[in-house]
């Protein structure tokens, strides 16, 4: 039983880096282990923010989406308006990926229209994202 | 997935028979980094005397889709010109020696390419070797060296449109998550496309530090690489070679060696060319969205199972959040206004 798999994660990657992989003699297994490491770090990470990120970003589009509800078609707001089907990683994931791709084409009627509060906003949305997801695992 | 000592056994068999004479491959190494090919440095002995050569095998995927004719085609003119490039040697496009295509090259002694440990000094010298170098290639003529052999000559009022109509397609085509910023970036460039290219130059295609290779006198020895090379604007490998990602945190130098206005001073010196503000602009926002979807190939590649090296995991992960972010500085209405 590991409580919090992100710290094991962290701590299987220290001792790959830092234990096993001085042993290796082929330069190139080492490289790729360091970098197998570092990605182990990185998915630590997502393991225990990545839920809470997606879900961060979920409502600020559908903030995006109420103010731009002109430019959307009834379909679109059927997605928009639909509740997560769970709240596993994959399932949020997907209904991120729905939203995000409702938000690229209300991103283009907002250039399109001058709809230029809303384009900001959407802009503002996306630094925020960047932001939230940035990988510090990996230097 | 072969093993080094599959490699030792085919290269020896396959060099011999070329050469007419016994080949001992000595040393077979792996070297890491060659996302686009698997990449092993051999060490030889041939009729009593020993040489290295640099064996370039086609993976079953890779970062970049490239055909390796266009590569190897590349290196084959280049080879003779003052650009330094390694010999190539041979191009073998049958699977029957290492399950893949693969081409052979000879090895430059003593490589190096790794600059973060060198002086301000060294770093300064390379520099300016590396965008005087980038500007002779700019000002060469493709026809006079036979690339309309290998590859399409495009005009200098569509080359752009082109190649963002290229990459925009790879975006589409292989993008796991939708892409809200790149696209928005793709909106950007096919409404401000630059003025036609000065000229139509040969366009290395991934210039950049960690491409070339130098020695401990601070000389460049051989430009690497060649994969995505292709006909178009000069500009574009400028700006690719400019962006952010390959500064680290050094953001004020063009790939961690020489501040960015004396990179584009030496380039226009050594090509003739002049360096248009806005067009570079275009074509720094560009390389970016370049980069996106090569990154994002990887990820696919990754994800799909065609390939497992944890290159392709990086690239499509990290390398698409950092590149993101280089395109939110250069396109959030704050920045533009």
């Amino acid at each position: 039983m590991i409580p919090h798999a992100d710290d094991a994660l962290r701590m299987l990657s220290q001792r790959l880096m830092t234990q096993l992989l001085p042993d290796l003699k082929s330069l190139y297994s080492l490289s790729d282990g360091a970098l197998i490491g570092l990605l182990i770090n990185a998915i630590a990470d997502e393991m225990a923010e990545g839920i809470q990120r997606r879900l961060d970003d979920i409502a600020e589009m559908k903030r995006i989406f109420i103010a731009g509800e002109a430019l959307l078609s009834s379909k679109d707001k059927e997605v928009t308006a639909a509740e997560l089907s769970s709240y596993r990683l994959a399932d949020v994931n997907d209904h991120h990926d729905a939203l995000s791709r409702i938000l690229v084409l209300l991103h283009e009627a907002s250039e399109n229209k001058g709809f230029e509060a809303l384009n900001q906003s959407i802009w503002t949305y996306l630094r925020r994202h960047t932001q939230r997801h940035k990988i510090t695992a990996v230097p | 997935m072969i093993t080094t000592d599959q490699v030792q056994i085919a290269a020896a068999e396959y060099l011999g028979e070329k050469w007419g004479t016994s080949v001992t491959v000595c040393n077979v190494e792996k070297i890491f980094g060659g996302a686009s090919r698997e990449t092993y440095k051999l060490s030889l002995e041939v009729d009593g005397e020993t040489r290295g050569v640099i064996l370039r095998r086609d993976p079953p995927s890779s970062l970049i889709d490239t055909e390796r004719h266009l590569e190897y085609g590349a290196y084959d003119r280049i080879y003779p010109t003052d650009i330094p490039v390694p010999e190539p040697l041979f191009l073998e496009n049958s699977p029957d020696f290492l399950e893949q295509p693969f081409s052979i090259m000879a090895a430059v002694e003593n490589p190096m390419s790794d600059v973060a440990q060198l002086s301000n000094d060294q770093k300064q010298k390379i520099g300016q070797q590396k965008y005087d170098l980038l500007g002779r290639l700019a000002a060469k003529d493709p026809l006079a060296l036979k690339f309309d052999e290998i590859m399409t000559v495009p005009k200098v009022v569509s080359t752009a449109a082109e190649q963002l109509a290229y990459w925009q397609g790879i975006i589409n085509e292989d993008e796991i998550h939708p892409q809200p910023i790149a696209q928005a970036a793709i909106r950007w460039l096919a409404a401000n496309l630059p003025p036609p290219a000065q000229k139509i130059s040969i366009v290395h295609g991934d210039y950049r530090t960690g491409n070339f290779l130098f020695n401990d006198q601070a000389q460049i020895t051989a430009i690497l690489d060649w994969e995505m090379c292709h006909l178009g604007d000069p500009l574009e490998d400028l700006a690719w070679s400019l962006d952010p990602l390959w500064s680290g945190e050094e953001l004020a130098l063009a790939g961690r060696l020489i501040p960015h206005g004396q990179a584009i001073q030496i380039w226009c010196e050594a090509s003739g060319l002049s360096c248009n503000e806005q067009a570079l602009k275009w074509w720094r926002i560009f390389v970016s969205v370049k980069a996106v979807a090569i990154w994002i190939s990887s990820s696919e590649n990754f994800e799909n199972g065609e390939g497992k090296d944890a290159i392709l995991a990086m690239a499509g992960w990290v390398m698409t959040d950092r590149q993101n972010r280089i395109l939110l500085d250069y396109l959030a209405p704050e920045v533009l206004s």
